[in-house]
């Protein structure tokens, strides 16, 4: 203990400014610069430190952007170093650095003599911080808008299900019966190629509402969804889906569902587009409170490190987002020539019920 | 529909070795109680069999464009015309890989029941000089069905 109280304040106080990594500088009365250590020097470009070491009066103003107030992002407006209080200020201040263009720092300002009028300006770097926060935020954001997305789409659908089909098929009902009241030659003809274009349309109008979600989904679980998807894959690609079920009809939270069931759609869609196969597998299965869903194809395959991708490259980021939206992980296996897997294990805590 | 009557197998096949197209395919119209949609029957120069799988509805695909307007279809440049969304709205061209096509209804009366398919898988090789020639050769008769003439 007595060697600790040895140790001379002065002489860490000036550890720190001479070898600390953050930026200081003392000002004086008139902002005119007293003193700055060598982490603030290697702050700025020759041009401004010149101006500083002569000594010319707010010459810190050739470096600084301004700081961020409740406002705006950079403002000169109540500039805090020309305020004269005795309270410490922290803000938030962009600076013109000498090798990282403009960069955000943390400032912290103080008079630290006021006999002297002596303040001290401390800058602390921002940029990892906001950064971290940056990929915070746009986390956040897209799973809201994933959220969003899909309550709009299964309003939009419910609502093209519901009541517009259901109007469409009431006439068409009602078109039906009147072929049987005494009509002939033109008349029936025509009534006859309505009763074509209308059936038409409702087979249109319920491929939307499917293919904007499926309200099997909501009412029948993911094994009723996923085999009408793949239906409607086989007929409209060409490439037929085998599907292999473990999950004997259990449901999941609607959570859960919508996220497997939107991995596998763009899963599959990835092999269709890519793969250049004739058949695609698909397993589900239950696991130690776990769900997994494997999309395999034995296909061209791709080097799952290489950074460019042939399409948008959003489909993968999309998943893999999604997975985690509901607590899950996403893997992807490929290797070029014997195909790729797509591995997707959720957790399903416990709220799978039974059904029937 | 008396579509066996002729062997159409044969038929695209010939015309594939006959003008030297990549691909040559052949869509028929099925019946009203199929909602007349459309399926690739024959196909010459073919890649996969993935056409014979796929059900097109009356605007959709090359032949479904066809079927609804009555007219041909010429494609000489895709990368130009229709790349966005290949896949989802012309798979067969897509799987195909075909990069210049042109296509021509069929007709039984006013009708159109079938769609006749050539094509290359490169750029600028299917040109209006020669979809016109690939039209007139036929002289209106294809099996057993007509081929109007039409502006092309």
């Amino acid at each position: 203990m007595t060697s600790r109280l040895k140790i001379n304040i002065h002489d860490l106080a000036e550890k720190l400014y001479t070898n600390g990594c953050e930026a200081i500088l003392f000002f004086d009365t008139n902002n005119v610069i007293l003193a700055m250590n060598s982490a603030a020097e290697r702050l700025f470009d020759e041009q401004t430190l010149q101006k500083l070491r002569v000594g010319i009066p707010h010459s810190f103003c050739l470096a600084c952007k301004g700081y961020t107030s409740e406002e705006e992002l950079m403002t000169c407006l109540n500039c805090n170093l020309k305020k004269v209080t005795n309270e410490a200020t922290t803000f938030q201040v962009f600076l013109q650095t000498r090798d990282r263009g403009v960069t955000p720092f943390i400032a912290s300002y103080q008079m630290i003599d006021s006999s002297a009028d002596v303040r001290a300006l401390q800058l602390f770097d921002l940029t990892s911080q906001l950064t971290t926060q940056e990929v915070h935020h746009r986390n956040t954001m897209m799973k809201r808008t994933i959220e969003a997305q899909e309550d709009e789409r299964k309003r939009i659908s419910r609502e093209l299900h519901d009541s517009v089909a259901q109007e469409l098929l009431s006439s068409l009902v009602d078109l039906r019966v009147l072929k049987y009241m005494n009509v002939e030659g033109e008349v029936l003809t025509k009534i006859q190629q309505m009763e074509g274009s209308l059936s038409r349309l409702l087979d249109n109008i319920r491929n939307l509402a499917v293919e904007l979600r499926p309200s099997s989904l909501d009412d029948l679980g993911l094994e009723a969804a996923f085999r009408t998807h793949f239906k409607w894959i086989e007929k409209n690609y060409g490439i037929s889906v085998r599907f292999f079920s473990h999950i004997q009809g259990v449901r999941f939270s609607s959570e859960i569902e919508t996220v497997a069931y939107r991995i596998c759609q763009e899963a599959l869609l990835n092999a269709i587009k890519y793969a250049d196969v004739d058949e695609i597998e698909v397993h589900l299965k239950e696991n130690n409170r776990m769900l997994d869903l494997y999309v395999i194809d034995r296909g061209v395959g791709f080097d799952v490190d290489a950074c460019e991708s042939k399409g948008t490259g959003l489909g993968i980021y999309g998943m893999r987002e999604r997975a985690e939206l509901a607590g899950g992980k996403l893997s992807i296996s490929s290797e070029a020539g014997a195909g790729t897997t797509v591995h997707v294990q959720i957790p399903i805590g416990t709220r799978a019920t039974k059904k029937r | 529909m008396d579509l066996y009557e002729h062997d159409y197998e044969a038929t695209v096949h010939a015309v594939r070795d006959q003008y030297g197209f990549d691909f040559v395919s052949l869509a028929f119209v099925q019946s009203a109680a199929d909602d007349f949609v459309l399926t690739w029957q024959f196909a010459a120069g073919n890649l996969t069999n993935r056409y014979k799988k796929v059900i097109l509805r009356s605007g959709k695909g090359i032949a479904g464009i066809v079927f609804k307007t009555g007219k041909p279809v010429l494609v000489t440049k895709l990368s130009k015309e229709m790349e966005q969304n290949l896949l989802l709205n012309y798979p067969i061209v897509a799987y195909e890989r075909l990069r210049s096509l042109g296509a021509l209804p069929l007709y039984k009366g006013d009708h159109v029941c079938g769609v006749l398919m050539a094509g290359y898988r490169t750029e600028n090789t299917m040109t209006k000089e020669k979809f016109e020639h690939f039209h007139q050769s036929f002289a209106g008769q294809f099996g057993a069905f007509t081929i109007k003439e039409m502006e092309l």
